[in-house]
């Protein structure tokens, strides 16, 4: 049976094509020449479902600010639409903006003499929070953000940490039902991260059921937190959905992790005649686990799929004097695909 | 209901202004003693003046330290109405807080208009003060300013008017600055050309004929005009017509025309991706 709760966030062929700014110079000297163009976003369709955690991946360059900013009414689309909560981007950017909360790891996006509290006070009229609720809603979100001890001192004074958690307290001011994050945990410390983490997911996420698109690098973190995700390369979506099926998406090739004794890394990867690999297989090779004999070695293997290319590079690894201890099948790491996605050039 | 709620966010940005400036207390004292400093400046230039002011065609009053000191004290006001959106926008673009305020649900105008609201309170709080000190000076070296109770209403209206004015141009400037990141030169452009041809500091009956005629095209001329004769010779507001009249059509030209072309950078911003950039 379908879903039948619209989604949180919509975006259906959604393009963007920046015109690059041309020198005086170039002005002057080809007047009737068109401007060159950068295309940001081309033909970006994907959905997020109310309250999941959503994670909008790709390397740098691959669009992902310019999305968020999109989806926050800063920019707006050359081609297709974008919706949040039902409501298009471009064309009811104040239903739009009343429904999300950005947060961003910029610190400069507050004003720094001015205390937490203060803050937020100026952010709560600015963001429609009724005249009579302002002040209990800053003291609630304080408290909330575990911030309330240090709301009365001036923001400059605050650890970056805490900055970060202000910077969300102001996303909730509104009590919007989606929240943007653009690389929340981006400067935080170990701990302060795992904090973070755990309140998106225990208080944002499951407690108040808020849907969130998290824009992040950090792919551990992408793998702990979202429940589906989006990978962007190239202006274009390269990978979608849940772990699994982003994990599982090239269905052409498979992943072998194989132990191996009696070969070192050297010989096993070494170019020339005498490399073990082959067209259709491409191999790493790592320790093998703690406790394991010195010459054990784990090859990764990912070849194609079939049963034919395994065959040949276990009749090789044999041939060239190995053990082959234990061989299994296993899905690929979200780093892994990352890896493959920014590899690839041109279409998907 | 709107009203009040964009009245409050006026408030807001008002109070937010007023703690940011008063954590700088000795840049804040500092900027009234400058007042005192400005009034002396001029008290011992027109000084020089004393008694030779009938002869000087077009002084409002006879004498040229309240000539003078009307004239810079709105001249100020006027500088303000003119540069506080672009700075306004300028600073939050390098603070880095015009996206936090962009991504909130008030609407675009609203946050500009109401970011500039605190310059034109401290400006009136220092027009005030300019004056009264002004006033003070003048009456303890014996010659005090005959300040005419009657024309403060119609002075003001004269100020309202003017505002709007040069708040037309000031959001044209804005608006260079959302799109092109730039509008100090405009800025500095035109607050010169009015200190140098709009009758500031001296009547523009003292320039030459042919420079007269571009002083007619600035709303500041017919601004001091109008303010000085209200203040020092007590017109009424049926002697200010002419003044009123000009002032009025430069507003309704100028205001549209404003709201229009920062209507107009904010969708080639939003469509270039650089609304947030500086």
């Amino acid at each position: 049976m379908a879903n039948a709760t619209p989604p949180a966030i919509e975006i259906e062929n959604l393009g963007k094509v920046f015109r690059k700014r041309r020198s005086i110079g170039q002005t002057i000297l080809h007047p009737f020449e068109a401007a060159g163009e950068v295309r940001a976003l081309d033909g970006v369709s994907f959905s997020v479902r109310s309250g999941e955690i959503f994670g909008l991946l790709g390397p740098n360059g691959a669009g992902k600010t310019t999305l968020l900013k999109i989806l926050s009414c800063l920019v707006s689309p050359t081609s297709g639409f974008a919706r949040v909560q039902g409501h298009d981007t471009a064309f009811d950017e104040h239903r739009v903006k009343s429904a999300i909360g950005l947060v961003t790891s910029d610190e400069r996006s507050f004003y720094w003499r001015l205390t937490g509290r203060e803050n937020l006070h100026f952010f709560a009229s600015i963001y429609n929070v009724p005249r009579d609720r302002i002040r209990p809603r800053c003291q609630e979100l304080l408290q909330k953000m575990e911030m309330a001890p240090r709301a009365d001192q001036p923001f400059m004074e605050y650890s970056t940490g805490t900055k970060q958690r202000l910077a969300i307290a102001r996303a909730l001011l509104h009590d919007p039902p989606v929240i943007f994050m653009d690389e929340p945990t981006r400067s935080l410390d170990p701990t302060a991260a795992k904090h973070l983490r755990e309140f998106v997911v225990g208080t944002l996420n499951r407690k108040e059921g808020k849907t969130v698109l998290l824009a992040t690098h950090n792919l551990p973190e992408a793998e702990a937190l979202c429940s589906r995700l989006v990978i962007l390369h190239l202006a274009k979506v390269r990978r979608f959905g849940t772990m699994e099926e982003v994990r599982s998406w090239e269905t052409s090739r498979e992943r072998y992790a194989i132990e191996i004794a009696g070969l070192s890394a050297t010989r096993i990867l070494e170019g020339g005649d005498r490399a073990l690999s082959f067209a259709g297989c491409a191999l790493e090779v790592r320790a093998a686990g703690p406790g394991s004999p010195a010459d054990r070695v784990v090859v990764d293997a990912r070849v194609d799929a079939g049963g034919a290319a395994l065959t040949e590079l276990l009749r090789r690894l044999l041939a060239a004097g190995g053990t082959i201890v234990s061989c299994s099948r296993r899905e690929a790491s979200l780093q892994e695909v990352f890896d493959l996605v920014a590899g690839e050039g041109g279409e998907p | 209901m709107r009203l009040l709620s964009v009245l409050l966010k006026a408030w807001a940005f008002i109070l937010r202004d007023l703690a940011i400036e008063m954590s700088y207390r000795s840049a804040f004292v500092l900027q009234f003693m400058g007042v005192f400093v400005s009034v002396g400046i001029w008290f011992f230039l027109s000084d020089m003046f004393h008694g030779m002011a009938p002869a000087m065609k077009g002084v409002e009053g006879g004498e040229y330290f309240p000539f003078i000191l009307v004239g810079v004290a709105f001249y100020h006001y006027l500088t303000v109405a003119l540069t506080a959106f672009a700075s306004r926008v300028r600073n939050e673009q390098l603070t880095g807080t015009l996206e936090a305020m962009l991504v909130s649900p008030t609407r675009t105008p609203t946050l500009i208009l109401a970011s500039s609201l605190w310059d034109f309170v401290f400006t009136s709080f220092r027009v005030v003060v300019y004056l009264a000190v002004g006033v003070a000076v003048a009456w303890l070296a014996g010659r005090p300013i005959a300040i005419h109770a009657s024309g403060v209403f119609p002075s003001v209206v004269v100020l309202g008017l003017t505002i709007l004015s040069f708040c037309g141009i000031g959001i044209i400037v804005a608006s260079s600055v959302i799109y092109f990141k730039r509008g100090e030169s405009i800025n500095s452009f035109v607050t010169s050309a009015s200190a140098l041809i709009g009758g500031v500091f001296y009547p523009t009956q003292a320039l030459p004929a042919w420079l007269q005629s571009f002083s007619s095209f600035l709303p500041i001329t017919y601004a001091l005009r109008g303010i000085r004769r209200a203040l020092l010779s007590g017109a009424s507001l049926s002697d200010l017509i002419p003044e009123l009249q000009v002032l009025s059509l430069f507003a309704l030209v100028l205001v549209p025309l404003g709201l229009v072309v920062f209507r107009w950078s904010l969708k080639l911003a939003r469509r270039d991706g650089t609304l947030v950039q500086y």
